[in-house]
C-alpha cells in the first residue's frame, strides 16, 4: 500500500471526465490477463478493465441501471468484451463491489469486496497524502478518514457509512430535483454564491422534500433551493456521518453527485474549511488551496478500481471471470422466484374478483355539464394548492360541479392558479357562455399566498375542506381517509362533525408520492399503475413505515428478482398498513366505525383502492367503503362550498375577480433586504409581491421561523408587539412564562451564616459504631480569600434537558456560595442557527433535545466566553434523578438526559480539547437528587475543591437551592391555578401541553403555544397545574374513594410500573385533563423519545375514554415543520370550537338544572316538616365541571 | 373492559342529609329533568389499567409458565432448572421477523425493537394455541402465563410489561397473566398469590441454568469456526444440552454431565490453524444475546464471513446487576458517619449485607469456573465488575444506571487494552437510549485514543439486514487483515512455515484439540497457536 500517486496520462486519476451512458475505449490490451472491477450501486453501474500491476485503466463505463442491475452489468460486459480484446480469455479475473453486487458475484465467478473497503484501497493506492474521503452515492454516504497510528506508525483507515436511512445521499437530491423541476443540465451549472440560504432538513429525505416543496411553493428561486439543499446535506453528513471527527486535509470528494453538481462540491468546501478554522487544523504546506479539497477527474470509478486492487491480495487463481454468457444464463433462469418467503398473494385472486371490484369502484369519467349558449354562469371557485399539485373546481350555487382542473405544481402557486383559471374560463367561453365567480375559497399549502394575493373569501384548513366535501356527498360517515401526494389524513366523525383526526406527520410514511415515484422509476405513467399492479401473480411483503426505508426495500427486493408488476402490487398493499398501523396506530379498526369514504388523489389509482378496501373489509366485514367520485378535488370542492356559505352569510365576495386573477403579475424577492432582522436567527425571508391590473398590490411573506417574521418593518413590529401583549393578557401562555421564570434570577437567598453560628438541622456527625458524637456543631466558613475568589468565578450552564427542571436550584446554590448572579450564565434558547453552528461535534444521533446539547456547549464556548469575560467552568451535571413533580419514588431521569454530559465531554475533547484550549474546566460530575445524602456528598465532592467551600457551606447552599426551586414551582402553580379557575368560570377551553420541561425551549416546541394562543386558547403547562392535594381532591375524589389511588398524584391505577419522573408526570397530566372538563390536550414528544413511547397508548386510552379533545404531536425534531404543524393545530382548533359550543350548551343546561333543583327542593322542604335538616344542593348541580360535555 | 363506566345516577353525597322522601322525590325530579334537558348523569368514564398477575400455589401444577428471550441454550437450561422445583415450563421459539411484525402492529409506536420481537413472539404463540389447538381464550388465560424479565434502570426495557398488556388486550387475550421477574425481588408485579416463589432455592436454580448455558455457548462459539466437519459442533451442543438438562431436572449427576460435555467438544475434529479475525459481540443485552432475526443472526453471519465470535456470558451481566445494589449500599454505609443515616438499618447490618452480596458474587464466579473447568472451558475470565466500573467511570459516570450501564464502555476499553479481539461489534436496537444514545458517544472518544481496536456500532431496526451486513463486512475486512498480519508475524517470529506447524500438530494432536487454548499473545487464535508451537520447538 501507499505507492506514489500515478501520474501516467491515462491512469485512473487522469482519464477524461465521463458523462452518463458513455464508455471509453482504449488501445487493445496486450500480454497479461486482465482484471474487471464492477461497482453495482443503488442507481448506477460502473465498470473498469485494468491491466494488473499498473494503474492503467483500459476501458471504463458508467450507466444508470434503473433497477435492472444484472441486465445493465451484462450489457456493459458485452460491450467491454467486444471492445477490449482478450477480455473473455481465460485468466481474466473479476471483482465486484457495491450495494447491489452481492447476488452477481456467484454467476460471474467474482469475488465480492465491500464498497467502502474498495474505495479505501483505491485511495490508499492513488493518494497517499489524502487524509479524508467523502463519497456520496445513490443511497449511500461514506466517510473515510485516515490517521496515523502512533503505536505502529501506520496509516489506518476509519470508515463510516450511513445505515438504512438514505438521508443526505444522492437519492435525496434526486427526489428534490423532481420537486424543483429543474432540468439536469441546468443543475450542473448551478454554483454556490452569496445567495441566501434557506432552512432544509436533510436529516431525512422525506423531510427535505417537504421543505423543498414549501420553498418552491413560496416562490424561492430554484438555484437558492438547490444550494440550500446541498448545504443541508453536507451539514447532515458532517454532523452525523463523521461522528464528530474532522475531515482533515487533503480531502477527496467522490461519487456521482459530487462529480456532477458543482454547488455540492462548493458546499463541502465551504463547510469543511469552516471546521478547519473552528478546530484550528493546520493546513499542509506546499499544497495548492484548490487541491486541499478536490474532486478527482474519475470520482465515479474509485470503488470499481478498488475492487481490482483487492484482487492483488488474493490467490492468483481466485475469481476467474466466467464470461458474460454465465450472467445471461443467470438472468434467464437462476434469478427466478428466489422469493418464496417474502411474497404474499396478489391484489386480486382471480379475474372475477377483479371484474367485480372494477364494477364497483371504477370512477366514471367526469363530463362537465353543457352550458347554455349566451348564459352567464355564476359559480363558486375552490382551489386546493396541494403539495404536489394544484386543483380547482367550479361549482354552481346549487353545489353542482361545473368543471374541474388539475395541474402538477410547476413551482409558484400563483402561476398555477392563473393557468387553471384561464383554462376554466376558456372552457366556459368555448360554449359561448360567460363566467362570473361569485365566491372564492382556498385550501392547501398554498392557501395563505392565494388568500393574500387574490383576496379569497375563505382560507379553509385542508382537513375541514375534505370533511365538508365528503359529508355533503355521503351524509353521515364514520371515517374519511384522504390520501394525497404528501399527506395522509384520517378523520373520525360523529354526527357529521369532526370527532378526532390523525394526520401523517412530516414523516410521510409511504404515501401517494411514493407510488407515483415508483411508477416513474419503472417508466410507467401513474395512471397505468393499477393496470400493472393487477397483473402481478404474487406480491412481495414490504415492511411498512418510513418511505425512505420502503424505497430501499424496493431496491433490495428488486435485486432479489421481483418484477415490476409484483413490486407495484406489493407497494400498493403497504399503503393501508401505513395508514392504519403507522399513522392511525389502531391495529383493530373494527371499533372505529363501519362507514368509510376514501378520497385524495391517490385513490385514482385503483390498485391502492383495492388494497385499502380489502384491508378494511378483512377487519370490518360489514364495512361500507365509498369512493369519492372526485377523489383528487375533494379539498377544492370543500373550499368552494365553504366560500359559498361564507359569501351567502356576508352578502358579498372579497375575491379580486376572474379577469384580475388571470392577469395578476407577481415577483418574488429573497435577498438581504427581505431578511428578518428582529432576532439573531436572521431568517432569510421571501417576499411575494402581487399586483392586479387595477393596481392593487399585496405582499406575502414566507420563510420566517417565528411570528415576528410576518411583519416587514419596525413600525409593523411595534404594532404586532402591542397586539401580542394584548393577546397574552386575554390568553395567557404559561409555556412562555415558565420558560422565562425557570431561568430567571432574583430569588432572595439568605447569606451564609457567620462562622461559629450553631448549625440548624444538620445531621450530627457520627462515630463508626453509629453513636452520635454529642458535641455542639458550629458552622464552618471558608477563608476570606476563598470567598472573595468566588465572586470572580464565572460558570456557564447549558439551557438543556434537566437544567429546565433544576435551574432555580442551581442559581440559588451558586448565589448562596457567593458567585454573583451576573456570573451565572445560561446558554441561549435553542435555535436553528445555533444548531447549525454547533452540531458538528457529537458522535451519536439521539433525540433532538439530547443532540442540541452540543450546540449549547458550543454557544457557551463561543458566545459567552471571551478573554475579557472568561468562563471558569462549564457545568453540566450528570443527573440520574431529577427534581421532578412526582416525588422521589418516581424521580428517575431518562438515560439520554443523564448520559448526555458524558457524551458532550467525549465529543468536545476527542480530537481537540476545546475546554482546555480556552482555559475552561468542564464539570460533568454526577449529582443524585433522588438520595439526599448522595446529593450533599456529590455536590461537596464536586464544588468543595473547586470553589473552596466547606461542608456546612455546601449544605446551606443546597437548602437555599431547594427553597428557590420550591418557590419557583409554587409561583408556576399559582399562575396555573388562576388560569384553570378562570377558564372554568368562563366556560372556555384551555389547552394543556403534555410535555417534558425542556420542550418549552422555543427551539424545541416550534411555536406550538403561540399558534394555540393565536387560535384563541390559553396555554397551560404541566408544571403549572397545582399539586396541592386539597385543591386536587375534587378531581380525584372518586378514585380516592374507590381505593384505586392513595393520593391525587398517584398514577398506579393507570401505570403501576412508572419510574421516570417526566413520563409519569405526563401520564398524571393526562389523568388530570380527563377529570377537568375545560381542558384539551396537546401531547408533545420528540422523535426517538424512548421514554415517551410507552406512554403513547396510555395517554391515548386515558384521554379517549374520558372524551378529552386531544392532539398528539409526536416526533418533534430539529426542523420546524411549520406547514404540517399549522394544519394540525388549525384542525384541532376547529374540533375544539365545536366542542366549546357543546360545552357552553352543557354548562347552560347544568345551570338550568341546578336552578330548577334548587327551587324544587325549596318547594319540597317548605311543604315538609319544619325541623328537616337543610341539605346542600346536589354536587352535580353546583359543579358543571364534573359532567360530560 | 378497563374503563370504569359512568357512575349511575346523579345524586351527590350532600343529598342524603335531606329527609328520605324529600331526597327520593328530588332524585326522581333530577332524573326527569336530566332526561328532558338531554344531560348525561354522572362523571366521565375513566381509564383504569387492568393488571392480571394472580398466580396461586395451587395453580402451579395446572399452569404452564412460558419463557423466552435469551439464547436457545439459556432458555432450555433455565427451563430445566426451574422444572426441578415443580413448575411446568415451556420455552417459546426464538423470536423472528414474523414475531417482530406482529409486535410492531400491536405495541406502542417508537418502542425499541426487542419489545416488538418478544411481545410479538408471545402473541403468535397464544394465537397458535387458540387457532391451531382450538383452546379457548379463557382456557389459555387459565392454563398459561408468561414471565418476563424487567429492570434495566430507567430504560424502556423495564416498561415492556405495559406493551404486553396493551398488545394482549388488542389481540383479544385480555386477562392473560404476564409476571415481571425483577432483580429487586420485592416488586409487586411478580405475581400475587405465591404461585411463583422467588426464594433462594429458585434463584440458585435460575443461576445454575444460566451459568451452564453460558459455558455451552462459549464452547460453541470457540469451536464452530474451526470445525472440520460442518455441523459437528451444533450436534455436540445439542447432545451436551440434553445431558445438562437431564442433570438439572433430576438434581443429580451434574459433574458427570459436565465431563460428558467436555468429551463431546473434545471429540470435534478442528483445524486450529485457520486464521480468523476475532470479533467481540457486545451491546444491548437482548440484541447481543438473541440468536434470531433480532440481531440479524449476526453471530452466524460473522462466522459465515470467516470470523470467530466471542459472545458475552450472561454471568457477567448478572454480576453487574448484583454489583449495583452492593455498590450503592457500601457507599451509603461509607457516607454514613459524615452525612448521617440514609437507610433505616444500622450501619453494621448494612455492612453485613454488603459482605453477603460479595459472598453471592463469589459463589457465582466459583460455580462458573468450576463448571467451566469440568466442561473443558479453559482460559476464560469473568471480569471484575468493580474494576470495570472504576475503569469506565472517568468516561461514563457509574451513577448512570440504565441498560448495560458502564459495561459496554468498560468492555470496549478492555478489548482495546488487552488486544483480545480485532474488532468490537456493538449491536443495539435502533434508538436504544443508554447504548446508542450514550455509550456509543463515549466510545467514540475511546476509539479515537485506541485506533487499533476496530469498533463498529450497529443499530438493529428489525429489517434492512442487507445494509447492516454491508457495514459489518466493511469493518471485518480490516479485522481479517489484522488477523492475517498477526498470523504472519507469529510465523515469522518463530521461524516456522505452515507445513511445519501442521506436522507438529500431527505429532502432538493434543495441541490441535478443540478445547486446547494456546497462551494469549495475539487476538488471533491461530497466531497464538503458531507462537506456542514456535516456543515449544525453540526450547
Amino acid at each position: 500500500m501507499g505507492s506514489a500517486p500515478p501520474r501516467a496520462p491515462h491512469s485512473l486519476a487522469r482519464v477524461q471526465k465521463q458523462t452518463v451512458g458513455t464508455s471509453t475505449a482504449l488501445p487493445a490490451a496486450q500480454g497479461d490477463s486482465l482484471r474487471i472491477g464492477i461497482d453495482v450501486g443503488s442507481t448506477t453501474v460502473k465498470l473498469v478493465v485494468v491491466r494488473p500491476g499498473t494503474p492503467q485503466v483500459l476501458w471504463q463505463a458508467y450507466e444508470r441501471h434503473h433497477a435492472h442491475q444484472p441486465e445493465r452489468v451484462l450489457e456493459l460486459l458485452e460491450r467491454a468484451e467486444a471492445e477490449v480484446p482478450g477480455l473473455a480469455a481465460p485468466g481474466t479475473r473479476v471483482f465486484v463491489t457495491g450495494s447491489g453486487a452481492h447476488p452477481l458475484a456467484e454467476p460471474l465467478g467474482a469475488r465480492f469486496v465491500q464498497e467502502v473497503n474498495a474505495v479505501t484501497l483505491a485511495v490508499e493506492r492513488l493518494h497517499p497524502d489524502v487524509m479524508s474521503v467523502a463519497e456520496l452515492g445513490g443511497q449511500d454516504a461514506k466517510i473515510i478518514l485516515f490517521r496515523w497510528n502512533q503505536r505502529t506508525g501506520e496509516r489506518q483507515a476509519w470508515t463510516s457509512m450511513n445505515d438504512r436511512c438514505a438521508s443526505g445521499t444522492g437519492a435525496t437530491i434526486d427526489k428534490c430535483l423532481l420537486k424543483i423541476g429543474m432540468p439536469a443540465e441546468d443543475v450542473q451549472r448551478v454554483h454556490l454564491s452569496d445567495r441566501p440560504m434557506h432552512h432544509i432538513a436533510a436529516k431525512c429525505g422525506v423531510f427535505a422534500e417537504m421543505d423543498v416543496v414549501n420553498l418552491t411553493k413560496t416562490g424561492v428561486p430554484a438555484e437558492e433551493i438547490l444550494c440550500s439543499l446541498g448545504d443541508a446535506i453536507v451539514q447532515q453528513n458532517l454532523s452525523v456521518l463523521a461522528r464528530g471527527n474532522t475531515l482533515k486535509p487533503r480531502v477527496l470528494l467522490l461519487g456521482g453527485p459530487m462529480f456532477y453538481f458543482p454547488f455540492l462540491q462548493e458546499c463541502w468546501r465551504r463547510r469543511i474549511e469552516e471546521t478547519w478554522h473552528d478546530r484550528g487544523i493546520a493546513l499542509p504546506k506546499g499544497v495548492a488551496p484548490e487541491r486541499l479539497i478536490e474532486v478527482p477527474d474519475n470520482a465515479l470509478f474509485y470503488a470499481a478500481y478498488g475492487a481490482v486492487i483487492y484482487g492483488e491480495r488474493i490467490a492468483e487463481e481466485d475469481a476467474p471471470y466466467r464470461g458474460s454468457a454465465a450472467l445471461r444464463a443467470f438472468i434467464q433462469a437462476g434469478r427466478q422466484a428466489r422469493f418464496g418467503s417474502r411474497a404474499g398473494p396478489p391484489l386480486a385472486a382471480d379475474a372475477d374478483e377483479l371484474a367485480a371490484f372494477r364494477a364497483a369502484y371504477t370512477i366514471p369519467p367526469f363530463e362537465p355539464p353543457r352550458l347554455a349558449a349566451g348564459s352567464t354562469v355564476r359559480a363558486a371557485l375552490g382551489v386546493d394548492g396541494g403539495s404536489t399539485s394544484t386543483k380547482a373546481v367550479l361549482m354552481d350555487e346549487d353545489g353542482r360541479i361545473l368543471n374541474k382542473a388539475y395541474r402538477l405544481s410547476k413551482g409558484n402557486p400563483i402561476q398555477d392558479v392563473k393557468e387553471l383559471l384561464a383554462e376554466l374560463k376558456a372552457h366556459v367561453e368555448e360554449q359561448d357562455a360567460a363566467l362570473e365567480v361569485t365566491a372564492f375559497g382556498a385550501t392547501g399549502y398554498a392557501a395563505g399566498v392565494l388568500e393574500n394575493a387574490l383576496r379569497a373569501d375563505v382560507n379553509v384548513v385542508e382537513t375541514v375542506a375534505h370533511m365538508q366535501s365528503a359529508v355533503n356527498l355521503f351524509g353521515e360517515m364514520d371515517i374519511i381517509c384522504d390520501v394525497g401526494g404528501q399527506d395522509i389524513k384520517v378523520l373520525f366523525l360523529k354526527n357529521g362533525e369532526l370527532r378526532s383526526f390523525r394526520l401523517s406527520n412530516q414523516c410521510s410514511a409511504g404515501n401517494g408520492m411514493l407510488l407515483q415515484a415508483t411508477a416513474e422509476q419503472f417508466g410507467v405513467g401513474v395512471s397505468d399503475y393499477a393496470e400493472h399492479a393487477f397483473q402481478a401473480r404474487l406480491a412481495p411483503r414490504f415492511s411498512y413505515g418510513c418511505a425512505v426505508f420502503l424505497d430501499s426495500d424496493r431496491v433490495n427486493l428488486q435485486r432479489e428478482g421481483f418484477g415490476r408488476e409484483e413490486l407495484m402490487a406489493g407497494l400498493a398493499m403497504v399503503l393501508p398498513k401505513n395508514i392504519w398501523q403507522y399513522i392511525v396506530q389502531v391495529p383493530r379498526i373494527d371499533g372505529l366505525g363501519r362507514r368509510y369514504v376514501l378520497q385524495g388523489g391517490t385513490q385514482y389509482n385503483l390498485a391502492a383502492v383495492k388494497a385499502q378496501v380489502d384491508y378494511i373489509r378483512e377487519r370490518v366485514p360489514d364495512a361500507q367503503v365509498h369512493l369519492h367520485p372526485h377523489p383528487g378535488e375533494a379539498g377544492a370542492i370543500g373550499a368552494a362550498m365553504e366560500a359559498l356559505r361564507v359569501v351567502r352569510q356576508r352578502g358579498h365576495s372579497t375575491f379580486v375577480g376572474l379577469e384580475q386573477a388571470i392577469a395578476i403579475t407577481y415577483a418574488t424577492r429573497t435577498d438581504e433586504s427581505t431578511r428578518c432582522g428582529f432576532c439573531t436567527n436572521r431568517c432569510p425571508r421571501t417576499y411575494i409581491t402581487t399586483r392586479t391590473p387595477d393596481g392593487s398590490e399585496a405582499i406575502y411573506i414566507s420563510g420566517f421561523s417565528c411570528e415576528r417574521g410576518t411583519v416587514p418593518d419596525v413600525e409593523a413590529l411595534k404594532a404586532f408587539n402591542r397586539e401580542q401583549r394584548e393577546r397574552a393578557r386575554r390568553l395567557p401562555n404559561l409555556a412562555a412564562e415558565e420558560a422565562r421564570r425557570v431561568f430567571a434570577s432574583g430569588f432572595p437567598v439568605e447569606p451564609l451564616p457567620e462562622p461559629g453560628a450553631p448549625v440548624q438541622g444538620a445531621a450530627p456527625p457520627r462515630g463508626w459504631l453509629g453513636r452520635a458524637r454529642l458535641r455542639k456543631r458550629r458552622f464552618v466558613r471558608s477563608g476570606a480569600a476563598t470567598q472573595a475568589a468566588r465572586a470572580e468565578v464565572r460558570i456557564g450552564m447549558p439551557r438543556v434537558l434537566d437544567m429546565w427542571s433544576t435551574a432555580p436550584f442551581w442559581r440559588a446554590y451558586f448565589e448562596t456560595l457567593g458567585v454573583p448572579a451576573r456570573n451565572l450564565v445560561f446558554s441561549r434558547e435553542s435555535g436553528e442557527r445555533m444548531f447549525a453552528d454547533g452540531a458538528k461535534y457529537g458522535a451519536v444521533d439521539p433525540c433532538y433535545p439530547g443532540k442540541v446539547a452540543q450546540a449549547h456547549i458550543h454557544d457557551l464556548l463561543t458566545h459567552h466566553h471571551s478573554p475579557q469575560r472568561p468562563l471558569r467552568y462549564i457545568y453540566f451535571p450528570t443527573m440520574p434523578s431529577t427534581l421532578g413533580a412526582m416525588g422521589s419514588d418516581i424521580g428517575l431521569s431518562c438515560p439520554v438526559v443523564t448520559g448526555t454530559p458524558n457524551v458532550i465531554k467525549a465529543a468536545f475533547t476527542k480530537e481537540v480539547d476545546f475546554f482546555a484550549a480556552r482555559g475552561i474546566e468542564y464539570v460533568d460530575a454526577a449529582v443524585n437528587f433522588g438520595v439526599p445524602v448522595l446529593q450533599r456528598a456529590h455536590l461537596h465532592a464536586t464544588w468543595g475543591p473547586r470553589l473552596g467551600i466547606t461542608r456546612d457551606e455546601n449544605e446551606f447552599a443546597i437548602e437555599q437551592g431547594l427553597r428557590a426551586q420550591a418557590a419557583c414551582e409554587a409561583e408556576l402553580q399559582q399562575r396555573g391555578r388562576e388560569v384553570l379557575e378562570s377558564i372554568e368560570r368562563e366556560g372556555r377551553f384551555g389547552v394543556l401541553l403534555l410535555s417534558r420541561p425542556y420542550h418549552l425551549d422555543s427551539g424545541l416546541i416550534h411555536g406550538v403555544p403561540e399558534t394555540l394562543q393565536e387560535l384563541g386558547y390559553p396555554v397551560i403547562t404541566l408544571r403549572s397545574i397545582p399539586r396541592d392535594p386539597a385543591w386536587l381532591e375534587r378531581f380525584f375524589r372518586e378514585d380516592l374513594a374507590a381505593g384505586r389511588i392513595t393520593h391525587p398524584l398517584d398514577i398506579r391505577d393507570v401505570w403501576p410500573e412508572a419510574h421516570t419522573a417526566n413520563s409519569a408526570h405526563k401520564v398524571w397530566g393526562a389523568k388530570f385533563a380527563a377529570r377537568h372538563a375545560h381542558l384539551a390536550v396537546v401531547d408533545l414528544s420528540s422523535f426517538k423519545c424512548g421514554h415517551d413511547s410507552p406512554t403513547y397508548g396510555l395517554i391515548d386510552n386515558i384521554l379517549t375514554t374520558a372524551n378529552v379533545p386531544y392532539l398528539a404531536l409526536h416526533d418533534l425534531d430539529a426542523n420546524r415543520p411549520t406547514g404540517t404543524l399549522r394544519i394540525r393545530l388549525r384542525t384541532f382548533a376547529h374540533a375544539l370550537r365545536v366542542r366549546e359550543e357543546q360545552l357552553a350548551e352543557h354548562t347552560r343546561k347544568e345551570r338550568e338544572l341546578a336552578e330548577r333543583l334548587r327551587r324544587k327542593r325549596e318547594e319540597l322542604l317548605a311543604g315538609g316538616r319544619d325541623d328537616a335538616p337543610v341539605g346542600v344542593p346536589p354536587l352535580a348541580a353546583l359543579q358543571p365541571a364534573g359532567g360530560q360535555p | 373492559m378497563s374503563a370504569i363506566p359512568p357512575r349511575e345516577g346523579g345524586a351527590a353525597p350532600g343529598a342524603t342529609e335531606l329527609p328520605r322522601p324529600v331526597a327520593a322525590e328530588l332524585q326522581a325530579f333530577e332524573t326527569t329533568e336530566r332526561e328532558r334537558l338531554g344531560l348525561p348523569a354522572g362523571q366521565r368514564a375513566q381509564w383504569v389499567e387492568a393488571v392480571h398477575t394472580a398466580f396461586t400455589r395451587s395453580q402451579r401444577d395446572t399452569t404452564t409458565v412460558l419463557l423466552a428471550g435469551l439464547t436457545e441454550a439459556h432458555d432450555h437450561l433455565l427451563a430445566a432448572a426451574v422444572r426441578r422445583l415443580g413448575y411446568r415450563i415451556e420455552v417459546l421459539p426464538t423470536p423472528d421477523e414474523e414475531a417482530f411484525q406482529q409486535g410492531k402492529a400491536y405495541c406502542d409506536r417508537a418502542m425499541c425493537n426487542p419489545a416488538y420481537f418478544t411481545v410479538g413472539n408471545l402473541l403468535r404463540y397464544l394465537q397458535r394455541l387458540r387457532d391451531e389447538q382450538g383452546l379457548s381464550v379463557a382456557e389459555i388465560n387459565r392454563r398459561y402465563l408468561c414471565v418476563t424479565a424487567a429492570g434495566c434502570g430507567p430504560c424502556r426495557f423495564g416498561l415492556y410489561i405495559n406493551e404486553y398488556r396493551k398488545a394482549l388486550r388488542e389481540v383479544g387475550f385480555e386477562g392473560f397473566r404476564v409476571l415481571l421477574f425483577n432483580q429487586t425481588i420485592d416488586d409487586q408485579q411478580m405475581g400475587e398469590g405465591g404461585g411463583l416463589e422467588v426464594n433462594a432455592k429458585f434463584l440458585i436454580q435460575v443461576l445454575r441454568g444460566l451459568i451452564l448455558a453460558d459455558i455451552v455457548n462459549l464452547l460453541k462459539y470457540r469451536t464452530r469456526p474451526y470445525e472440520r466437519v460442518p455441523g459437528a459442533t451444533d450436534a455436540a451442543v445439542t447432545r451436551s444440552r440434553a445431558v445438562l438438562m437431564e442433570a438439572l431436572e433430576q438434581g443429580r449427576g451434574m459433574i458427570a454431565a459436565l465431563r460428558q460435555v467436555r468429551r463431546e467438544f473434545a471429540a470435534i475434529p478442528v483445524d486450529r490453524t485457520r486464521v480468523k479475525p476475532k470479533v467481540a459481540l457486545l451491546g444491548e443485552i437482548w440484541a447481543e444475546t438473541t440468536e434470531g432475526d433480532g440481531n440479524y443472526r449476526l453471530p452466524a453471519f460473522l462466522e459465515g464471513e470467516g470470523a470467530e465470535v466471542e459472545v458475552q456470558p450472561l454471568t457477567t451481566w448478572i454480576l453487574t446487576l448484583l454489583w449495583e445494589p452492593r455498590f450503592d449500599l457500601a457507599r451509603l454505609a461509607r457516607l454514613w458517619p459524615r452525612y448521617g443515616k440514609a437507610r433505616e438499618e444500622a450501619p453494621r447490618r448494612v455492612w453485613l449485607k454488603v459482605m453477603a452480596a460479595r459472598g453471592v458474587e463469589q459463589a457465582i464466579r466459583i460455580t462458573f469456573y468450576v463448571s467451566g473447568w469440568l466442561a473443558g472451558l479453559r482460559d476464560f475470565r469473568i471480569p471484575n465488575i468493580d474494576r470495570l466500573a472504576q475503569q469506565a467511570h472517568p468516561y461514563y459516570d457509574v451513577e448512570q444506571r440504565a441498560g448495560e450501564m458502564f459495561l459496554e464502555v468498560a468492555k470496549t476499553m478492555e478489548y482495546g487494552d488487552h488486544a483480545t479481539a480485532h474488532m468490537v461489534l456493538s449491536v443495539k436496537p435502533f434508538g436504544c437510549m443508554p447504548s446508542s444514545g450514550v455509550s456509543d458517544g463515549v466510545q467514540s472518544l475511546l476509539t479515537e485514543r485506541n485506533p487499533q481496536t476496530l469498533f463498529l456500532p450497529v443499530e438493529t431496526t428489525g429489517d434492512g439486514a442487507v445494509n447492516v451486513y454491508s457495514r459489518v463486512q466493511m469493518q471485518l475486512f480490516k479485522a481479517t487483515d489484522m488477523a492475517r498480519r498477526e498470523a504472519q508475524q507469529a510465523l515469522t517470529a518463530s521461524g516456522l512455515t505452515l507445513a511445519e506447524v501442521q506436522s507438529h500438530l500431527a505429532r502432538y494432536p493434543k495441541l490441535g484439540n478443540a478445547l486446547h487454548r494456546s497462551p494469549h499473545r495475539y487476538a488471533c487464535n491461530a497466531a497464538n497457536l503458531f507462537h506456542e508451537i514456535g516456543r515449544r520447538l525453540s526450547l
